[in-house]
């Protein structure tokens, strides 16, 4: 068994457990606690698109949770339409939106994206705070929505609504590997590489003819699109929304902290970012509220100026490395047994239950491509330029 | 509209204005001379909320004469930052002229003040007591001036004053400008980058101490204060030109008059809205805004 096949059989099983995971896991709070993590991983990873690869900082990317969550909520209030037909609706919205911002700002450099993006949210979020009604749309202002629950212990997929914790956990699961699959074929596409030429260095990336404003906006718009989804689908896990919870810099710059911190740019950086930090921020929320305000906060901040400094691209860089050196033991020492050591996944994945996270690493640069979750194939043409060092047949 | 309370109006405008000019000037210098924006600007006005309170409850000072122990411990703190937590950036970032991990490291250190304010401090709004300004009015005629305002709006044209002074006509302010202008150039000269870097932030800080002290009579402190402030900032200096030391004053004053005279014509939460509307458009039609040079964007 060669390491790339290690890989991707640990990938594989980490994959299967994280879908096994709710036949161990019964209490509704901890499946609760994850299906955040897997929220927060998902909205990092679609912001990672233009965040990370694309080499800009946008702060702004709870505008497109709150447009995700208001249009598949009105929808469902006033029309009765399906939130998953009003999910994508929403997207296309938070895609134009997206193309809207990007567009102009996309082409400022540095601060001025950052700038842009925060000013935009805040003043989206003032709008709405300020609007009961959009022409026949009920925003209901500051006071926010509130979809009615089914009738007790009812749950309907076509509501969107369930009575126990599983299927929302399946639902963003199976969004997370779908969105890190697209991730990973896009960073290993034609695009993937024009963004991150763009985002290196984009005088040369222009010189060399790349259209680097138009792939960063390409990126935008996908970004926004995957986002709002994630935003129809908190509107339904909390059944309640308003301006200050879907609207916020908090969340825009926290999506953005993960990232940071996990590693901009690579695919296994916001699943190991959220990894980290949710538990931290859902723990001391938990037990330092009272006592200690604002802890996790601080925390957050200490945590992302020290990686900042001293691992400028994340910390995936040194528990991949890790990885790699346990794949190295094991791949010679187990020949032929396809079967899977659930030993080597510690370096990554710190605390078990949530190990399901890490399905991506083997896509990081010194991975090869192929091995998806899903066994989809790699983009066209993508495999024979991704394929680095340690192909060994 | 009655002329009396459209003048009113205005002339809080331009004072207050003023004085969002002053929280932004701290801003804009460190900008400037680093080419790098400073998230953290809100919470240093924050912390400079704090020490002013606590300089003027534990010495029993009036706020301005207690701009003596202000100052120099807010600039000696933004000094400090910058020479443990923005110098080592630009040494690892050597080739990037405004590296984006500033703006990263600056926002961890607002959640960290701002958080620990709140730890240390707790969430409770404090006013100043003793306070020798409190309430203070100036009648002329039938406008009435509030007193502390208006010593912030004297306060910010002295310090703006006394920076183009410090800037055009003093020996460090000429290296502060050369700088600016081109580093490398500069070293060659035998300037000293960071130190000149350290200096510019810490005169920055101390900016954002001194709206600190100007703000105390009348605003209350709490540990988020600074984020109104810091995303007003952001506003006021992209209105002006990032750079630019009156920009900074005529986008204040643009910013003030809006959030004065808007409640007239409108609800008065959608003022802040035309503000964010506005920001977009300058960003759009004119980013180098209206004193800005061109290169700094």
């Amino acid at each position: 068994m060669t390491q790339q096949e290690f890989k991707r059989n640990c990938l594989i099983a980490v994959t299967l457990a994280a879908f096994a995971l709710p036949l161990v896991v019964r209490s509704a709070t901890y499946l609760h606690i994850l299906i955040i993590l897997y929220l927060y991983a998902y909205m990092t990873t679609t912001w990672n698109l233009v965040g990370g690869f694309a080499g800009v900082l946008p702060l702004g990317h709870s505008v497109f949770v709150g447009i995700g969550a208001y249009t598949s909520t009105i929808l469902w209030l006033q029309y009765g339409i399906s939130p998953w037909i009003g999910m994508l609706v929403g997207a296309v919205l938070a895609a134009g939106v997206g193309y809207l911002i990007g567009k102009p700002t996309l082409k400022m450099r540095g601060a001025y994206f950052a700038l842009s993006t925060m000013a935009f949210v805040e003043g989206i979020r003032v709008m709405v705070e300020n609007i009961d009604m959009l022409g026949p749309l009920k925003l209901n202002g500051p006071r926010g929505l509130n979809i009615p629950p089914l009738q007790m212990g009812e749950g309907s997929f076509w509501a969107f609504q369930f009575s126990s914790k599983e299927p929302y956990y399946y639902i963003i699961l199976t969004m997370l590997v779908a969105v890190l699959a697209m991730t990973s074929a896009i960073s290993r596409s034609k695009m993937g590489y024009y963004l991150k030429s763009g985002g290196e260095d984009p005088d040369a990336a222009q010189a060399l003819g790349v259209n680097v404003a138009r792939y960063k906006v390409a990126a935008m718009v996908i970004s926004s699109f995957l986002t709002a989804l994630a935003g129809t689908f908190l509107a339904q896990l909390t059944l309640f929304i308003y301006p200050k919870s879907v609207l916020t810099l908090d969340l825009s710059f926290e999506l953005a902290f993960i990232a940071l911190i996990g590693g901009r740019g690579s695919i296994a950086g916001p699943i190991i970012g959220a990894l980290l930090l949710r538990p931290v921020t859902e723990f001391s929320r938990i037990y330092f509220s009272a006592t200690l305000p604002g802890l996790h906060l601080i925390i957050l901040g200490v945590v992302l100026i020290v990686v900042m400094l001293y691992q400028p691209r994340g910390l995936t860089e040194p528990l991949l490395r890790i990885f790699d050196k346990v794949a190295a033991r094991f791949a010679p020492a187990l020949p032929d047994t396809p079967d899977t050591p659930d030993t080597p996944d510690t370096p990554d994945s710190p605390d078990s239950p949530n190990s399901p996270d890490s399905p991506n690493l083997p896509d990081t640069p010194d991975a090869p491509a192929g091995p998806d979750t899903q066994g989809t194939p790699a983009a066209p043409g993508a495999t024979a330029s991704a394929s680095p060092r340690e192909e060994r047949p | 509209m009655d002329p009396v309370f459209l003048a009113q109006d205005c002339i809080n405008g331009v004072l207050m204005g003023l004085i969002y000019g002053l929280v932004a000037l701290g801003l804009t210098l460190i900008f400037g001379v680093l080419k790098v924006i400073n998230f953290a600007h809100g919470s240093f006005l924050m912390v400079g909320m704090y020490v002013a309170y606590w300089a003027v409850t534990l010495s029993g000072l009036s706020p301005y004469p207690a701009l003596v122990i202000i100052v120099p411990a807010m600039f000696l703190f933004g000094y400090w930052v910058q020479h443990l937590l923005i110098r080592p950036i630009f040494i690892a970032e050597k080739n990037v002229r405004e590296p984006i991990t500033v703006i990263i490291v600056t926002t961890g250190l607002w959640y960290v003040l701002d958080n620990l304010a709140l730890l240390v401090f707790g969430p409770d709004y404090r006013a100043l007591n003793p306070n020798p300004l409190k309430g203070q009015m100036l009648e002329m005629g039938e406008i009435i001036v509030s007193v502390p305002k208006l010593y912030g709006a004297l306060a910010t044209l002295a310090t703006a004053g006394g920076l183009h002074l410090f800037l055009q006509h003093t020996r460090l302010g000429r290296a502060v400008r050369a700088t600016s202008l081109d580093r490398e150039a500069a070293s060659l000269m035998g300037i000293g980058q960071w130190k000149i870097f350290n200096i510019a932030f810490g005169i920055g800080t101390a900016v954002a101490g001194i709206s600190g002290a100007v703000l105390t009579p009348f605003y209350n402190v709490y540990p988020t204060v600074g984020i109104p402030f810091d995303i007003k900032s952001f506003v006021i200096v992209v209105l002006g030109g990032l750079g630019s030391i009156w920009g900074a004053l005529v986008g204040g004053v643009i910013i003030g008059l809006i959030e004065s005279i808007g409640p007239n014509f409108m609800t008065s939460t959608w003022t802040e809205g035309i503000v964010y509307a506005l920001f977009l458009l300058v960003l759009f039609v004119k980013p180098s805004g209206l004193f800005g040079q061109k290169q700094d964007w």
